[in-house]
Formats: C-alpha cells, sequence, structure tokens
C-alpha cells in the first residue's frame, strides 16, 4: 500500500515537474520571422542582417527561418514605422543603426524613435580610425589639433552628413580643444576617400575596413582610434584618450528591435536569441573579422543607453548648429 | 606588370568554359535586367551575391561585372520602342531613339544602340587595360570646383536642347533643380520641400520621375484620341530592321565622342552614365551639321548616349580596381563582393591578384562580343513589338511601368509619385515645355549644389576657386562656349541675310 | 503631337510657374542663406526661386504681347478629357493596389480602358486584361521571384 502511494506521488511529482517544464517554454515563434532592414540590398543593415540569419540558421538557434524585408526610404524612417504599425506582431523585428536615433531628431516627418518600438539588444558597436594623406605633415592627432588651432578653419576633414559620427567627434574634439576646422560632407565613401588621397582634406574619418588596404598599400596613414580599446590590426596606433584627447565615446551603434506591444514572453524569447547568439563563436569571429566590437546590451540596458544617447547627441547637434526638432 | 602578358593570362582565365559560361549568363542576366524597367544592376547584383560563395571569385565576378555591364546594352530596347526608360542612363536615348522608333526607324535605332554598346564598351575596356593606374591618379585631382565645372558644362547643355522656346527650356530646367533639392540637405539635415512626407526625405527617385514625365506623359496624350493615329510604324524591309552604311558613316564621331565622355566620366567618383549620356549627346549635338534636327529622330542622338553609358562602366572599373574607391552605387556593390571573397579592394590588388583583374578584363572583351551576337539578331524581333495594337500596347506600358517603379522600392508611395509626374508629363507636352532640360537639371541639380557648397567650404568662401584651378577653368569656358553656340548661330544667319539683301 | 504653342497655355502656365517660384522663394527664406561654413540649405533655392519668378513673368508677358497667330489653335478639350479620364483610371488602379492587389487591379484597369476608350467587343476586352494581367503575374512574381503588390486575396 504504502509502495503504491509513493508511486502514485511520484507520479504526481513528475507531472507537476514537466508542466512546470512545460510553463518554463513559453512561447516559441511558428511562421518565419520576418527582420526589417532600412537599407536595399547590399546595404550595411542589409548584409548584417543576413549574415546574422545565416549564422542563427547554423547553430540551430531558432526552430524557423529569417527572411530579410528591405523597406528602403526616409533616411531609415519608413522602416521604423513599418515596425510601429505593426503593433503585437509577434514574429517580425528589425535591425537598426544610430541613424534611427538620430533622424527623429533632426526630421519632424520621422515620427517614430526607439521609445515607440521595443528595445531587444544591441550587439554592435563600430570603432573608427583617424587618417590622414600618407605625406601629411601630421605625425600625431596632437599635430593636426595644434594646427586647428594655430589657423582655425583652414584645416578640413571629410565626411558623411552633419548628423554623421564622422561630425560628432569632430564637434566633440573642437569642444574639448578649442580647435576648429572645417567639415565638408560627401555623400558616398569613394569620394570622401579620393577627397583625402587627392589632397583636398587634410583628414579624415575612416572605418577599419575601408582604410586597411590604402594604409597597406602606403597611401594613408592613422593618426589615432576612436574605440575603446586598440584594434587588433593597428596595435601601434593610439586611442584617442591614449593620446590627450578625453572626449565622451559616442558609438556608432547597431542592434535589434522589435515592434511594440509584443508579450513579455515574446521578448523573452528575443532576448534570449540574442543572449545565447552572441556568445556564439561563429559571432565572435564574425566581429573579428569585421573589426567591430561587441557591445552587446540586453533590452533594458538598450533603452537606457537610447536615452543618454538622444540627450547626448541633442547636445552635440546644437553646438554643430543643427535645428533640432524633438 | 606587362601588358601583353597579363592580358594572355587573363584570356587563359577567360576562356576556360565554365568561365565563358558565367560570362553568359552575366552578360544575358544583365540585358534583361536592363530591359525592365525600374529594376537595376545594383538590386540584381546584390541579390544574386550569395550565389555566388559556390563559385571561384574569378567566375563570380566575370558574371556579376557581366550584369553591370550587360544592363547598358538593354536599357535602350524600351527607352527606343516605348519612351520608357530601362535605365535611369537610357532616359537621353529617348529623345532621338523613340522619335526614330516613331518614323519606322526602330530596327536601325536599335542596332545602333546595339553597335555603339559594343565599340564604346571595348573602348572602356581597352582604356581600363591600358591607362587605369595614371588615369585613376589624374582623377584624384579631380575635385569639388571641377564637379562644380563639369556640372555647369552640363547644364549649359541646356541651351541646346531647348528647341523653340529658351524660355520654357529653362523654366523646366529650374523646375528640375526644384525637384532636385527635394529631401533633407546633406550639409544641414535640414529638410527641405517634403511637405510633411518622411518617404520624401531622401528625395524623389530619378526612376520614377523620367517614367512618369517620358512615358505615362507620352502614352497618356496618345490616348487624346481613339483613332491608332499614332500608331508606330513598324519598320519594312530590311533597310529598316538594321543600321544601313550611311547610318553608320553618321555616326563616326558618335562612336568616338560617346566612348571617350563615358570612359572619362565613368572615372571621375561620383559622376555617373546619366551625365556621361547627357554629356556626350550635348557634345553631338553641338559638333553636328544638322543640331537642329536632333530630338526628331537624328541616330547620331542614339548612337552618342548609348556609347557613353558603355564605356561608362569600364570607367567605373578603373578607380574600384586601382584603388579601391567605389564610385557609384554599382560598383559599392562589387567592393562590398569582393570583400565578401576575401579580396581586398585597394591600390595593391592588380599587382596581387592579377588573374583577377587581368581574367576581368579579358572577360569583357568576350563579353561585349557575346552582347553584341546576342543583341543585333533580336533587333529585328524587339521590333515585332510594334505590330500589337495601340490598346494592347498602352495598357501594356501601364502595367510595364507600375511593375517597374514597384521594383525599385516596393513603395505605393513612390507609385503615386510616378502617377503625379504622369499627369506633369502630359501637361508639359500639352503646353509644348520641353522634358529633357527638366530631366537634365533633376540630374545635375543635386550634384551641382553640393560641388558648388563643398568648394566654398574647401576655400571658406572664396569664389576664385572655382575658376581658380585649371581643369575646371577649361571647363567653365567650354561652359562658355557652349552657351554661345546659339549665339554665333544667329549671328551667322544675320550675317548670311545681310549679304544675301545686298546682293 | 501638334507643336504649336497656345497663348493662354503660355499665359497660365507662367502665371502658375511664377507662383511656384514665390513659394520656393518663401520657404528657402526660412532657412539659412550663409551658414559659417559656406553656402547654406537656402541659398540655392532661393536663386532658382528668382530665376524661375523672373522667367516665367517673362513668359507671361511675351504670351500677352504676342498677337495670337494662325497658328495657334484652340485646345480641344474633348481629347484631353480622354487623356485626363485615362489618367484617372490609372490612379484609380494604384489606388486599389493595396486592396485587389496588382493582378486584379491590372485587369480590371485594362479591361476598362479597352472596352471604354477604344470601343472594343467586352469579351476581346475581357480577354485582353485577363492575358496581360496573367502574363505580368507569371513573369515577374513566378519566374523572376520579383514581388508585385497583393491584395487581400493573397495574389
Amino acid at each position: 500500500m504504502r509502495s503504491s502511494v509513493m508511486i502514485l506521488a511520484a507520479g504526481i511529482a513528475g507531472i507537476f515537474a514537466s508542466s512546470g517544464l512545460l510553463a518554463a517554454d513559453g512561447w516559441k515563434p511558428t511562421r518565419p520571422i520576418e527582420v526589417v532592414v532600412h537599407t536595399g540590398p547590399g546595404g550595411g543593415s542589409d548584409t548584417l542582417a543576413r549574415a546574422v540569419a545565416s549564422m542563427i540558421e547554423k547553430e540551430k538557434l531558432l526552430p524557423v527561418r529569417m527572411q530579410v524585408v528591405n523597406k528602403t526610404g526616409g533616411n531609415g524612417s519608413v522602416a521604423a514605422a513599418y515596425l510601429a504599425e505593426k503593433k503585437g506582431e509577434v514574429h517580425t523585428i528589425g535591425f537598426f543603426t544610430g541613424v534611427w536615433l538620430v533622424n527623429p531628431l533632426v526630421a519632424a516627418e520621422a515620427k517614430v524613435t526607439l521609445h515607440e518600438l521595443t528595445t531587444v539588444a544591441r550587439l554592435v558597436l563600430e570603432p573608427a580610425v583617424i587618417a590622414v594623406k600618407a605625406d601629411s605633415p601630421f605625425k600625431t592627432m596632437k599635430d593636426f589639433i595644434d594646427e586647428a588651432k594655430k589657423a582655425p578653419g583652414t584645416l578640413k576633414q571629410s565626411g558623411g552628413s552633419i548628423t554623421s559620427r564622422d561630425n560628432v567627434v569632430r564637434q566633440l574634439l573642437q569642444k574639448s580643444t578649442g580647435a576648429q576646422w572645417a567639415y565638408i560632407s560627401f555623400p558616398g565613401g569613394g569620394e570622401r576617400i579620393s577627397a583625402l588621397l587627392g589632397g583636398h582634406v587634410n583628414m579624415m574619418v575612416i572605418e577599419p575596413q575601408e582604410a586597411g588596404e590604402h594604409i597597406r598599400a602606403g597611401s594613408m596613414r592613422l593618426l589615432a582610434q576612436v574605440a575603446s580599446k586598440r584594434l587588433p590590426s593597428f596595435p601601434n596606433v593610439p586611442l584617442l584618450k591614449e593620446a590627450g584627447f578625453d572626449i565622451p565615446v559616442v558609438p556608432q551603434v547597431r542592434g535589434v528591435v522589435a515592434p511594440p506591444g509584443i508579450p513579455k514572453e515574446n521578448l523573452d524569447y528575443w532576448e534570449n536569441l540574442f543572449r545565447k547568439f552572441v556568445q556564439t563563436a561563429a559571432w565572435k569571429k564574425y566581429l573579428e573579422d569585421n573589426q567591430f566590437e561587441d557591445g552587446y546590451q540586453n533590452s533594458a540596458d538598450l533603452l537606457k543607453f537610447v536615452d543618454a544617447y538622444s540627450v547626448q547627441m541633442t547636445g552635440i547637434l546644437k553646438d554643430a548648429g543643427v535645428k533640432v526638432v524633438r | 606588370m606587362d601588358i601583353i602578358s597579363g592580358l594572355w593570362n587573363g584570356f587563359a582565365v577567360a576562356l576556360v568554359p565554365i568561365n565563358l559560361w558565367w560570362c553568359f549568363v552575366g552578360v544575358f542576366l544583365g540585358t534583361v535586367v536592363g530591359i525592365m524597367p525600374g529594376l537595376g544592376p545594383p538590386a540584381t547584383i546584390a541579390m544574386l551575391l550569395p550565389l555566388t560563395f559556390q563559385m571561384a571569385p574569378a567566375s563570380a565576378m566575370i558574371m556579376l561585372s557581366g550584369i553591370y555591364y550587360g544592363a547598358k546594352y538593354g536599357g535602350s530596347t524600351t527607352s527606343i520602342l516605348l519612351n520608357v526608360p530601362g535605365e535611369s542612363a537610357s532616359v537621353v536615348t529617348c529623345l532621338d531613339g523613340y522619335q526614330m522608333a516613331r518614323k519606322g526607324r526602330a530596327g536601325a535605332a536599335l542596332g545602333i544602340a546595339a553597335i555603339a554598346s559594343f565599340i564604346a564598351g571595348t573602348v572602356g575596356v581597352l582604356g581600363l587595360m591600358l591607362v587605369a593606374p595614371p588615369l585613376a591618379k589624374f582623377a584624384l585631382s579631380f575635385s569639388s570646383p571641377e564637379y562644380f565645372a563639369l556640372m555647369v558644362l552640363g547644364l549649359a547643355m541646356v541651351v541646346l536642347l531647348a528647341g523653340r522656346s529658351m524660355l520654357k527650356a529653362l523654366l523646366a530646367m529650374l523646375v528640375g533643380l526644384w525637384i532636385a533639392t527635394m529631401g533633407t540637405d546633406l550639409f544641414s539635415s535640414t529638410s527641405r520641400f517634403t511637405f510633411g512626407n518622411m518617404e520624401m526625405l531622401d528625395g524623389i527617385d530619378f526612376v520614377v520621375v523620367a517614367i512618369g514625365i517620358f512615358a505615362l506623359g507620352e502614352v497618356f496624350c496618345n490616348m487624346e484620341t481613339r483613332e491608332a493615329a499614332q500608331v508606330l510604324p513598324v519598320p519594312k524591309g530590311l533597310r529598316n530592321l538594321l543600321p544601313t552604311m550611311q547610318d553608320m558613316k553618321d555616326c563616326r564621331f558618335a562612336f568616338i565622342n560617346g566612348s571617350l565622355v563615358g570612359f572619362i566620366t565613368g572615372v571621375l567618383p561620383g559622376a555617373g552614365s546619366t551625365i556621361a549620356s547627357f554629356i556626350s549627346y550635348g557634345i553631338e549635338k553641338a559638333v553636328s551639321k544638322r543640331r537642329e534636327l536632333f530630338g526628331t529622330g537624328i541616330i547620331e542622338g542614339v548612337a552618342a548616349p548609348e556609347g557613353a553609358n558603355n564605356s561608362e562602366t569600364g570607367g567605373a572599373l578603373v578607380p574600384l580596381l586601382t584603388l579601391g574607391i567605389p564610385g557609384s552605387g554599382t560598383t559599392a556593390i562589387l567592393l562590398a563582393a569582393l570583400v565578401l571573397w576575401g579580396f581586398k579592394p585597394g591600390p595593391l590588388l592588380i599587382q596581387e591578384h592579377p588573374d583577377l583583374f587581368w581574367g576581368l578584363v579579358a572577360s569583357m572583351y568576350i563579353g561585349n562580343v557575346m552582347l553584341l551576337v546576342l543583341n543585333l539578331p533580336l533587333v529585328p524581333v524587339f521590333a515585332q513589338l510594334l505590330r500589337l495594337p495601340v490598346h494592347i500596347l498602352y495598357p501594356l506600358i501601364f502595367g510595364i511601368s507600375i511593375v517597374g517603379v514597384y521594383t525599385v522600392s516596393g513603395s505605393l508611395f513612390d507609385l503615386s509619385m510616378l502617377m503625379a509626374f504622369g499627369l506633369l508629363g502630359y501637361l508639359m507636352r500639352k503646353l509644348d515645355y520641353p522634358a529633357a532640360p527638366m530631366v537634365l537639371g533633376l540630374v545635375l541639380g543635386d550634384a551641382m549644389e553640393r560641388a558648388l557648397r563643398q568648394s566654398l567650404m574647401m576655400s571658406q568662401g572664396d569664389l576664385m576657386i572655382l575658376v581658380g584651378r585649371p581643369i575646371s577653368a577649361v571647363m567653365l569656358g567650354l561652359a562658355l562656349l557652349v552657351l554661345l553656340v546659339p549665339v554665333f548661330g544667329r549671328l551667322n544667319r544675320l550675317r548670311l541675310q545681310a549679304i544675301e539683301s545686298e546682293e | 503631337m501638334e507643336e504649336k504653342s497656345q497663348k493662354s497655355g503660355d499665359l497660365w502656365s507662367g502665371l502658375a510657374l511664377a507662383a511656384l517660384g514665390v513659394y520656393i522663394v518663401a520657404e528657402a527664406r526660412q532657412w539659412d542663406y550663409l551658414a559659417p561654413e559656406g553656402p547654406g540649405a537656402g541659398f540655392f533655392p532661393l536663386w532658382y526661386g528668382v530665376a524661375m519668378i523672373v522667367l516665367s513673368l517673362a513668359l507671361v508677358v511675351s504670351s500677352v504681347l504676342r498677337k495670337a497667330s494662325a497658328a495657334d489653335t484652340a485646345v480641344d478639350w474633348q481629347r484631353v478629357l480622354r487623356a485626363f479620364l485615362s489618367w484617372l483610371a490609372l490612379v484609380v488602379c494604384v489606388a486599389l493596389l493595396k486592396v485587389l492587389g496588382f493582378v486584379l487591379s491590372y485587369a480590371l484597369f485594362t479591361f476598362c480602358v479597352v472596352a471604354i476608350m477604344y470601343a472594343r467587343p467586352l469579351k476581346s476586352a475581357a480577354l485582353i486584361a485577363v492575358t496581360s494581367a496573367a502574363g505580368f503575374y507569371l513573369i515577374f512574381p513566378t519566374a523572376l521571384g520579383v514581388e508585385l503588390p497583393v491584395g487581400v486575396f493573397g495574389f
């Protein structure tokens, strides 16, 4: 009698235990996941999203496929608006970049900020390097800054739009050192590099990937790195901080967001997925190959980061003379 | 590396059967993509990239490049037959090409487009092979003041495209400039003329404007009457199915013009094939003895721009392969592809990977031949498209236009813009405003404003930078000459009249 | 197309362009003409806006002064109406794309154009409509994998 009660008790306990396991499973995707990016095929976000999707597939972290969807237009605001419209949709996520954060600050038409979406994870911090033409008289960052202080406005930097990271670095350096130099926007990376190599501008902030070959060929030289630690490919180039310029770090970021109003289990699932993903060897190799920094933050930390970043950028943009609308 | 031995090795790579196959696949796909309005090489190449990981890099590069320059061959087809630009660079081909089709010479137009493309494409490859490194260095000396002068030269072409009413041509150009300024200003992040729409933040796509104004405007005009009064005559007889010897003679200068202008423009990062075709068209018109007839169906008016947009591809590969600098959207994707395959595009690429470079060069020669062989026999086939009765043809054109625009961005907003520009195109025809100056203003206005502001920022407000440098001074001088051409023409006529009245 | 300049056409279009020019200049004044580094966002629009006003007024003046010549023809409003209706039909087609999807909207549009605009028998209009729409469907989404707008019916 007692043994059958024991067996029954064990059975009931077993049922409770397994139902507890079932409850812990929570939500699982049942359809292919729509991954929204704001660039066209071949653009930065598109390439990253496809790479991440294929890595997730290889590591079998998802029971379903990921399908990259390009929603171009409006400097990223079309993709953001698309996600905002899909309120509560559990099979959609999006890859954001800094543009999603900055655009609403300067363009009244871009109505969707990251606060209107659900933050999932921050994945990547993109470092940059400061480059000059190989025969430039500037050997260190200090040389450049000193010259800029002596002759304000005569030195020139090529870069992207006035809200891009290139100019942010310039604004922060100018503010902290009192130096001053001109910033000339070019819409394409190729044009920016040509301007530098042709001697029409003195300096540029450039991605390590883009600079690599020109440095190897001897046509470009680096003055400093804009990163939190030295990149493996440039062990001898000082960080801005090491060179004596302790400016706040305003990184270029990439990460994942989801539509607003999704259930908690859905968000937990995404968070879990990306938390596991960033620990895979494949992702670590990808970061290394592309010279990215691991900038992983979970959903809550990312939200705090977004707030801090927006405040920082607003100040910087105002200093740069850009009209801030939000 | 010695050019002869390099080329020899290159052919050894390119003539391998598998690479011949991929070359064919590339140019064929390119032709198809070029024919279809809207869908262009950048999107196609990006979509095919993942498939290339299974292939040897040299083969993949051969195929993707085939798509790039093959598309330029196909782009002229719908431009000539339907007045629908297949590619933004083919807009200029619409001007005389479509008029030739209306006169029953569609075959000749299509044929000369293929021949000019072949000649110019081959010259482009020759240029890439022979003068790439020094030319690339020269291109680096080109900066904003030179670009500004180039754009001014281009806009001065308006004068040549004016037709009868100079006022209306200038007004059309100004409207083009206005449309070009719509969107977010690069330098200040101010939103200009966006009417509160977020889709307007990056401006209006050129393809949308071109298809709306040219294709839709024309069809709406033709739909005014029920009768097929405007049906396009089908080319009859062999004479009109292909260019004649006289045609080839007329185009002698156009072949050279298109090849050189396209190649040089392609080498400059940022200046694209649309600009190249406009400039070569303008130059052709300027030197032609029958310049008043341009726009009514003159064969050189097709040969020059078609050649230019082909040799431009060879030119655009120069900065990409010799310096690792992408000059246009398509070359940027090719750059990304090279990186993905493990190459490091930059000044050392040719030295370290001669097989890749020379294999590509050799395959481009082969590809151009393949394209000529592919396209010429298809000319009579395509020309038969004109047999379709208008009540079938025009709805098809509408359908192609909608699909073409939708494939570019998937945006219904762009489609509503297409409707607006279709209406505008119709109104412009009714009110006799020429469309070419407007398109010119749209294409060049953006670049010109940027170049001007960049130049003045570089010189800290000193205007002399625009005329002080040798290259830009020469181009501005040319622009002035171009502006004076009609004045000379009129003076000449007055002079002749004076002589006649004395006799 | 008859290449005849319309006197009143020039007048009205000139006035419309002048109004556009005024609007452009008004907007341009809100932006910086000269920023500290160089010309601002308002520089270029101001100049071409002013040019537009000047040239369009010149057009208006020249059209008023020009005597109506034998070459000017009256506007054939019936033809304009036909063209405008075709445009309207296309607009409706695009508007319906979200609801009906490309295939249905386009078929409907083609049918209307062929049957009404070109007064073909209903049967052949329907045939043309269906084959064209099917052709697009076969070439684009099916053979090339290029998406066309799908409506509530799923295709």
